[in-house]
């Protein structure tokens, strides 16, 4: 049965959305389209020409891509391992992941110029391994930067796997094996559909978080490493330029929108 | 029983951290607190040496919010209808934009006695802002790895310094020094005329990628790899960024190359319309005064601008350091910071 009298607790949030989120989008979008003569796309055809501003996309994509990537490879199985912990172990585990958000992105950041240096830990590690016989510039790469970005990003990753192994019935993998399957058949054909929604999740969210990151890789590649983002800090803070700020934004935009897009539609099709 | 026990953990868990991560630690200047922007290069030696001296002079709490130049216009601009700073240090180039945007308050002699005392030439524009300080900017370098230090500019583009070089971008203003030396270098130009040869010095400057270990815009940050030895030089520098860090011990050394050193003079402003209007009236008397000045020279190694500041015995400082056509600098920086990102990324 309806409540009507409840939809009005929804409007606060919702003006709050509308007023914070939407109209400086729709103000965002009507900045990059908007000349002096009236409506035009003559700033997106500055933006492009030249083959800069391709790169710059081309760099913006294959960072979050690569974050995405590895931060799966190593935040799926960590997803599975926290979910299968028990009582105090994995509340610990829980909080051992969530207790870094809590520090602020440029004090990690920052962390990390200091543990990617050519005396810092991560080099030590390597040589104490036997991994490398000198120390390797790690700095201001984009070796660097992954390890540095997939490190804080991992949690958006393992947190909605997690949440999506732990909502997986126990017995359905026994039944897949009391009907003859393998380990393997039993994973990628019961086991990994299952999560394939959490997989979809965690891509989103660290997708998101990478192709708009600013701090990270100013802090830990320079600026000679332009992405969109920080090309969107150079066009309204030094240019003075918000049309080509707000043509950066809406190209950034664009993109999220569509790989999500294509993330959920890929997940919900596995999950079908 | 278990999976109830577990997400009341789970729960307890989360509880907690949302509660760390929705109290960070926002720092907030109260009234009587005098807000001053400036560059996060100056902001050790001011906070060590020259805040806490006008603060029990003046009675007053100092909050310094150090970033670029560039930002603190533009907080300026942001902040206009109800300004948060009341007095601001930047670099001349960018005082002459918020003057001409209207964005600082005139100062007056009967409010600020030291701007008469002061040499006539460090006053713009009848009392827009005032200079307070002369640093000399040079190429900083490592002193374990290069004890000889840096005789020329072209040190940076030798091949023993691949990956070891850092230089500000040209969103800094020091990183202006280096567009014009290389100018210099690629048409034999002195710096008067190099400066208007910038298509000559962004050829040059593209030589010298494979030796940049990065492009800064966080001052301490790169100066912070200069000590650690991640990088050996690092051009551009100012005298009052590095050589306090060279009388604090730190391994830098500040060589003024021969084809010459480049001079910013450091300009302080009182914000239109800022709080504490008083307070920010004295504050800059202050800062205009011998007392404060000859911290200055001492500690940051700038040459003052008020002739009662006293020379501690043996000061040093470049003759003529070269001073940039200022307007011609505004004018193109749009263009140049562009270009200088598709070179140098």
């Amino acid at each position: 049965m309806r409540r009507p009298g409840l939809v009005w607790l929804v409007l606060p949030a919702l003006f709050y959305g509308a007023l914070l989120f939407a109209l400086p989008l729709a103000l965002l979008l009507i900045g990059s389209a908007r000349g002096p003569q009236g409506w035009t796309l003559a700033a997106y055809s500055r933006f492009f020409a030249g083959s800069y501003a391709w790169g710059v996309v081309a760099r913006t994509l294959r960072l979050a891509a690569l974050t995405t990537l590895l931060s799966l490879a190593l935040g799926y199985p960590a997803g599975f391992a926290l979910a299968r912990l028990r009582g105090r172990l994995q509340s610990l585990a829980v909080a051992a992941l969530l207790l870094p958000l809590s520090l602020s992105v440029i004090v990690k950041a920052f962390g990390w110029t200091v543990l990617l240096r050519r005396d810092g830990v991560v080099n030590l590690g390597l040589q104490a391994a036997g991994l490398t016989g000198a120390p390797v510039r790690l700095l201001f790469t984009e070796t660097g930067l992954l390890i540095g970005i997939v490190n804080i990003f991992l949690p958006f990753m393992m947190l909605p796997i997690y949440a999506s192994v732990r909502q997986i019935d126990r017995l359905l993998p026994e039944a897949a094996a009391t009907l003859g399957g393998g380990p393997l058949h039993c994973f990628l054909r019961v086991v990994l559909p299952l999560t394939l929604p959490g997989v979809g999740a965690g891509c989103t969210l660290v997708f998101s978080l990478a192709i708009a990151a600013y701090v990270i890789p100013t802090l830990l590649m320079g600026d000679a490493y332009q992405t969109l983002p920080t090309t969107i800090a150079t066009a309204f803070l030094y240019l003075q330029d918000p049309q080509r700020g707000a043509v950066a934004g809406t190209v950034l935009l664009a993109l999220s929108l569509l790989v999500v897009g294509m993330s959920a539609h890929f997940a919900a099709r596995g999950a079908a | 029983m278990t999976a109830s026990t577990t997400r009341r953990h789970l729960l307890t868990s989360a509880a907690a951290s949302a509660a760390l991560l929705g109290c960070p630690a926002i720092l907030r200047a109260e009234g009587g607190d005098l807000v001053v922007g400036g560059a996060a290069g100056m902001a050790g030696y001011m906070k060590q040496f020259v805040f806490p001296v006008i603060e029990q002079k003046l009675g007053i709490r100092v909050v310094f919010d150090g970033t670029r130049s560039l930002v603190n216009l533009e907080k300026m601009r942001a902040d206009r209808a109800a300004p948060r700073m009341s007095v601001v240090l930047m670099d001349d180039p960018v005082m002459q934009i918020a003057w001409d945007e209207g964005l600082l308050a005139k100062l007056s002699p009967q409010m600020v006695p030291n701007l008469g005392r002061i040499r006539p030439a460090a006053v713009h524009f009848d009392g827009a802002w005032a200079n307070y300080q002369l640093p000399w900017a040079g190429i900083a370098y490592n002193t374990k790895a290069l004890p000889q230090g840096v005789a020329s500019y072209a040190a940076l583009w030798q091949p023993a310094a691949k990956g070891k070089v850092i230089v500000p971008s040209l969103q800094n203003t020091e990183g202006l020094w280096t567009l014009i030396a290389a100018s210099h270098l690629e048409t034999g130009k002195p710096f008067q005329d190099a400066q208007y040869d910038a298509a000559a010095g962004f050829k040059k400057l593209a030589a010298l990628k494979p030796n940049v270990l990065t492009v800064y815009t966080n001052q301490p940050q790169a100066e912070n790899l200069l000590e650690s030895g991640e990088a050996s030089l690092m051009s551009g520098q100012f005298s009052s960024y590095t050589l306090i860090r060279t009388a604090a011990g730190a391994p830098v050394g500040l060589s003024a190359p021969q084809e010459g050193t480049f001079a910013m003079p450091s300009g302080i402003c009182k914000v239109k319309d800022g709080p504490n209007g008083a307070a920010a009236d004295a504050f800059i008397d202050a800062f205009l005064g011998p007392a404060i000045q000859s911290i200055l020279v001492e500690k940051s190694f700038v040459l003052p601008t008020n002739p009662a500041a006293t020379l501690p015995p043996g000061f040093a400082a470049p003759a003529d350091p070269f001073a940039p056509d200022w307007a011609f600098v505004n004018r193109n920086r749009a263009a140049w910071i562009q270009q200088w990102n598709q070179i140098m990324g």
